[in-house]
């Protein structure tokens, strides 16, 4: 196979995984065999299994699709083959036994996963070392250990401090029982807050921020400090074996208490808009932990806290002057992405395809937005004076968690003013290719970084926040995926989910991390 | 693509019929191998979880083997023996496996707490009983039951008034652990998986809140700016109670709203005061349980105040009966139950044990010449106040 590089002559030895307390060294007895044949083998084996993962992630999958059986007859198939480690073919399933009879080669890896079969136990090996390198390349697209920027702002570089007998020393366990999965009691009218506090307690960056010490309280000495309710709250979930609700005290002091121009009208007893209060909290939060500037709208304002590291990337607005074709860029950072659905929904019901009356997806809202252009007005450099200009808007760098708001509050004006719901179903995947919305979806790519770029830019759905009921008498009810296990939180009452009641809600937030990070 | 695969994909569960068009086949064989896809990740996906928790609880074994061995008085984790179990070989600190973990180990152990798994949970959709000899890991599958939660949880009902009156009624024969509306008072009565509302502490003034007051007494105690503020002391005036002072968020709404002055309540919805009252209910009734027994006497008090024998939680049901007979009020007996609590909610913080009650008092005897409306509409205002009245008699000065 052409696909499959020739081995390059690595100074380095491979090393095998080293043994970790409570897991086996290897997958099997046979991967044992093979790795302690010797350096030569084991070196050969882990480049080979580096090429095959290489060539299934970064190529065509037609290649890893593609086998010859043993005939001589070329086969492409939508079912996994298996990829000899051993040689250079790539085999169906049936013929995987006659190869393996003819040629002594007993392992093999399947061309949709990655995984490693072991035709001597007939049954698939999950090997630390293969697994390790698995995981890494189908996660961050490398092998290298080399980690993201805001994974580096957590690191202790402290000798003592990474020892591990001087955590476990100078650290309690926290129990199994413990795993974030808590109701938050409604304190009159508050589940707009419980929801995004659902959110925000579930995601793995603001988690690990705070459960890693991000934010000390014991030496924050604002008072009333919104991140330390924030740090206390993370501690109570994840260190604490109660399962009863959580009553966000301080969460809620902290906002009736905090004085904030903008948000002045969402400190009441009412219910409020969740989407309001995300954006306080993460204000809030910034003001907390961030540089201490003030987030500017409509600037290109970037900052180093966990806000701005989890939540904020950058839209780039491209305005091409009609009578010159000069082009401005203009870049901004964002929090999130609001996303309208009246005009959507009314166009779509114009054009009156019956399959989908009124129901979009999230895809072409985002379309929208942020692949069409739309003619504005505006005074070109060049020329001097007022001209129509097509401006056009994209992405220019992703977050790391998307959160997306599907405008479903508007408020309508004439003759009786007043707030109304959008109850347009909008359909949304738990995976969200984020490539086509991005600047850098335009212009020529090479095909691998083609497939990097498109992993760089794959999105699993992290939460969704569901308005139920009318727009006055409503009730906000959140879901959230913690591993592979959605769960729906109704205020204090945390229940299992099933994926299609968390896609056949009508979302209003929707909460997506990059592929690369979970 | 089907050419080798026979009539379809490989799944061979989407089938074309006989006498379909080539294109037909296609399409049939495609979507039958992108079932078989589904199903194959799916597997591999479970497959991996749960080999690789079999593996590792295998060399969980052998290495928790190989430290006894050398008599745990060392405590060496790397101890230089050499063991070995049916599933796995300890030799120089290392662990290999031996076999499948898949047909060699049986159980789950956590790799935190060494502990086993719990492989089903305990109630609910799948449940089966745990053997009560083993100490299991607390990590407990999640429990999928209609009204629990994840851990088989369950709260105690809102109570009635909350325009499910009806439902919760009838609920509570069908459902045991549901509990029952009457009962709400008594938490000694109830399973322990019936969880109540808790309180918290008002970070600015220190007092002890029931959870779903929480924001309503933020509004008033730290909101004190704003629109809100007027609209709060806007109905502190037409309240025409203790309009000066400055225990108003201190006084439950209920008892607020127990002035009848129709022109008051007008702007206010009617759903409004249900749920105030009902709050007020539950803010008495959590926490009490111990302080129950600490004060027998205001409880007999108040027995005798109000019916004739509610000693016990079982009875309150029974004497629902007779309470509303004399005093037409359908939940009289509730309101009894939870008042018996009203004075021992706001001595938990006890900072300050003078104030409220004296208000209360205060209260309440402007609110008694408007009591004797029985009928309808009022028969909630009446109750309110019949509640704060027998809280206010019967308790020492709280707060």
């Amino acid at each position: 196979m052409s696909a499959r590089p020739a081995t390059p002559a690595s100074p380095k030895n491979h090393k095998v995984r080293a043994a970790q307390p409570g897991q086996p060294m290897y997958g099997c007895e046979h991967l044992q065999r093979l790795f302690n044949q010797d350096q030569a083998t084991t070196n050969t084996s882990i480049q080979h299994y580096k090429a095959i993962l290489r060539s299934i992630f970064d190529t065509n999958p037609l290649i890893s699709q593609t086998a010859k059986a043993i005939d001589g007859q070329i086969v492409t198939s939508l079912t996994p083959t298996y990829l000899c480690l051993q040689c250079p073919s790539t085999l169906t399933e049936d013929d995987r036994t006659k190869h393996g009879t003819k040629k002594s080669h007993r392992f093999y890896v399947d061309s949709r996963s990655g995984s490693l079969y072991c035709q001597m136990c007939d049954d698939l090996v999950w090997d630390p070392t293969f697994e390790e390198l698995r995981l890494k390349k189908m996660g961050t697209g490398t092998f290298s250990s080399r980690k993201r920027k805001h994974e580096e702002l957590f690191e202790t570089s402290d000798p003592v401090r990474d020892n591990p007998t001087y955590i476990s020393s100078n650290t309690t366990a926290a129990s199994c029982k413990a795993n974030g999965l808590r109701g938050i009691y409604n304190a009159g009218a508050t589940c707009y807050q419980n929801v995004v506090l659902q959110s925000f307690l579930h995601n793995p960056i603001l988690r690990n921020y705070y459960l890693s010490d991000g934010h000390s309280a014991g030496t924050c000495d604002t008072h009333h400090c919104l991140s330390c309710a924030m740090d206390d709250m993370f501690q109570d979930f994840y260190a604490v074996e109660n399962t009863n609700g959580y009553t966000a005290a301080n969460i809620l002091s902290g906002f009736w208490i905090s004085e904030k121009k903008a948000f002045e009208n969402l400190v009441t007893t009412k219910e409020q808009d969740a989407h309001e209060f995300f954006q306080f909290l993460a204000e809030e939060l910034h003001e907390r932990n961030g540089d201490g500037r003030k987030p500017e709208t409509g600037s290109e304002h970037s900052c180093n806290c966990i806000i701005h590291q989890t939540f904020y990337g950058k839209l780039q607005s491209t305005t091409t002057c009609q009578n010159c074709s000069g082009v401005t860029n203009q870049v901004q950072s964002f929090l999130d992405l609001s996303l309208p659905l009246e005009n959507l929904s009314h166009k779509k019901g114009k054009k009156g395809s019956s399959k989908h009356t009124g129901s979009l997806t999230l895809q072409e809202c985002l379309d929208e937005e942020y692949i069409k252009s739309d003619k504005c007005e505006y005074r070109c450099h060049n020329c001097t004076s007022m001209q129509q200009a097509r401006r056009q808007t994209s992405i220019k760098r992703l977050p790391n968690v998307l959160s997306i708001q599907l405008k479903r509050f508007e408020y309508k004006q004439g003759r009786n003013e007043r707030a109304a719901k959008i109850d347009t179903p909008v359909q949304f995947p738990l995976q969200l290719n984020m490539l086509p919305y991005t600047n850098r979806a335009r212009g020529p790519q090479d095909v691998k970084e083609n497939y990097e770029l498109a992993r760089s830019c794959t999105y699993d759905l992290l939460s969704a926040v569901v308005h139920v009921g009318e727009i006055d008498t409503g009730h906000y009810v959140s879901y959230c995926r913690v591993g592979d296990q959605w769960f729906a939180f109704n205020d204090h009452k945390v229940e299992l989910a099933q994926k299609s009641d968390v896609l056949n809600s009508k979302a209003y937030l929707l909460f997506y991390i990059v592929r690369s990070l979970s | 693509m089907p050419a080798d695969a026979g009539d379809t994909g490989k799944a061979g569960v989407i089938i074309a019929p006989e006498d379909a068009p080539s294109m037909d086949k296609l399409a049939h064989a495609i979507v039958d191998d992108f079932l078989y896809n589904t199903l194959h990740d799916l597997l591999i996906k479970v497959h991996r979880d749960e080999k690789i928790a079999r593996a590792n609880t295998a060399a969980i074994k052998v290495e928790k083997l190989a430290v006894n061995t050398i008599d745990g008085a060392t405590a060496d984790p790397k101890p230089d023996v050499e063991v070995e179990t049916d599933a796995a070989v300890y030799k120089d600190g290392k662990v290999t496996l031996k076999g499948n973990p898949l047909k060699s180990t049986k159980e789950i152990l956590c790799p935190r707490c060494h502990f086993p798994r719990l492989l089903y949970p305990t109630d609910g959709k799948g449940a089966r009983k745990p053997d009560p000899g083993v100490i299991y890991c607390k990590k407990h599958p999640y429990i999928e039951k209609p009204g629990y939660d994840i851990y088989g949880q369950t709260w105690v009902a809102p109570g009635p008034g909350r325009g499910k009156k009806k439902k919760d009624q009838k609920l509570d024969p069908n459902d045991p652990s549901s509990p029952a509306p009457g009962a709400e008072g008594s938490a000694k009565d109830r399973p322990p998986n019936v969880l109540s509302f808790p309180s918290a502490t008002c970070s600015k003034c220190k007092r002890c809140i029931l959870v779903t007051r929480l924001n309503n007494h933020m509004g008033s105690c730290i909101g004190n700016s704003g629109r809100n503020a007027s609209r709060a002391a806007a109905q502190k005036i037409s309240n025409g109670s203790n309009g000066g002072s400055q225990n108003n968020d201190n006084t439950p709404p209920g008892s607020q709203k127990g002035t009848p002055r129709p022109g008051s309540r007008a702007g206010s919805p009617r759903k409004r005061d249900v749920d105030e009252f009902d709050e007020d209910a539950e803010d008495s009734d959590q926490g009490n349980p111990k302080k129950k027994k600490v004060k027998p006497n205001t409880l007999t008090k108040k027995v005798i105040l109000k019916a004739k024998s509610p000693a016990t939680a079982i009875n309150v049901k029974k004497d629902r009966a007779k309470g509303s007979s004399m005093l037409n009020v359908e939940q009289k007996a509730d309101d009894e139950t939870k008042d018996s609590t009203v004075q021992v909610a706001p001595k938990k913080q006890a900072p300050n044990p003078k104030g409220v009650s004296p208000a209360k008092k205060l209260k309440l005897g402007t609110a008694k010449p408007s009591l004797p409306s029985p009928a309808g509409k009022k028969a909630k205002r009446d109750r309110d106040m019949e509640s704060e009245s027998s809280g206010a008699l019967s308790s020492p000065p709280p707060r």
